[in-house]
């Protein structure tokens, strides 16, 4: 079943084809919003709470868009929600939001982790999305709901501090 | 034509790195690097940036959250039902027992079975399977 019959079935309350939505992307989600919460227990919450918004709003549901890209700015609202009431952050240590690579890798993937984790609910986000998820300019725009040129100033300015944070590592990086 | 500042140079040089359109001419942005140490210093950094972000995707843990939405999706369909449908069943549960209790014609089998499919009726309206067993109750000792 793809999403368009999915939402349509959705749309006359089948609940079979929203759990098969729920499915599809749930795992993504939790990703994107441990990226935004840094806290397991939360982003579930948040996603959880997302689906339950996308199912009463499904009939709302906008086209011209992707059900992901519509659902994503629910995600959104949920973990800001979130961020003003959160849970103390976790042992940074135990959070993991980058899938590990080989052993090589595995030193750089820390540094970056904890680089991201020093950035802003909002810089580490964009930074998820564009990188992580491979997202382009344009789709960044519908994600967050600004401008592409505040994609661009937002993404800039979210680098040059994880730059900051990662001198040490890129200075060598420029050297092999 | 627009004097370009050192940041407009770094964000529309990510821009061309990220496969995307910098809004301003290639010329403009090689002439203003060829002259500016510090947006060269930058530039090779924000390159090794790239390279420590290449590759790197968002963990995807397992994660099951549908028999909890389930749940609340199924809890709030029932609230949102309200009583209306309820008290026509009731009424027609009563006029039906008002016309089987009317003396002498016996209305046949059909008729019998009209209580089976107004509960029926009722199961569909609620959307709730009564021969699906609740994992979540728990017997009390």
């Amino acid at each position: 079943m793809d999403d368009t019959e999915a939402i349509k079935k959705c749309q006359i309350g089948d609940r079979e084809a929203f759990r098969h939505l729920v499915e599809r992307y749930q795992k993504r989600a939790v990703g994107h919003a441990m990226a935004v919460l840094l806290n397991r227990d939360d982003a579930e919450d948040a996603v959880q709470e997302a689906f339950i918004d996308a199912y009463r709003a499904i009939g709302r549901f906008d086209t011209s868009r992707t059900f992901y890209e519509w659902f994503y700015v629910l995600l959104r609202n949920r973990c800001y929600k979130l961020t003003a009431k959160r849970r103390p952050t976790e042992n940074l240590d135990d959070v993991q939001l980058l899938a590990p690579q080989s052993a090589t890798h595995d030193e750089t993937r820390l540094a970056l982790e904890k680089a991201l984790h020093s950035l802003s609910h909002e810089e580490r986000e964009i930074v998820s999305l564009k990188y992580f998820s491979g997202l382009s300019y344009e789709e960044l725009a519908a994600y967050l709901q600004i401008p592409r040129g505040t994609v661009m100033s937002r993404l800039f300015y979210a680098r040059q501090r994880l730059q900051g944070k990662l001198r040490g590592m890129l200075i060598r990086e420029q050297e092999v | 034509m627009k004097e370009l500042s050192c940041d407009d140079v770094l964000m529309a040089q990510m821009a061309v790195a990220d496969g995307e359109e910098p809004g301003f001419s290639k010329e403009q942005l090689i002439a203003h690097i060829a002259a500016c140490a510090n947006c060269y210093h930058e530039l090779k950094q924000s390159q090794a940036l790239d390279q420590v972000l290449a590759g790197h995707t968002i963990s995807e843990t397992r994660v099951d959250l549908w028999p909890a939405i389930e749940t609340r999706i199924a809890k709030d369909s029932r609230q949102s039902i309200g009583w209306k449908p309820f008290a026509l069943i009731g009424l027609l549960l009563v006029i039906y027992k008002l016309l089987e209790m009317l003396p002498a014609e016996d209305p046949g089998m059909a008729f019998k079975l009209v209580p089976l499919v107004i509960v029926a009726l009722l199961f569909v309206l609620i959307r709730e399977n009564p021969f699906r067993i609740n994992t979540e109750l728990v017997m009390e000792r």
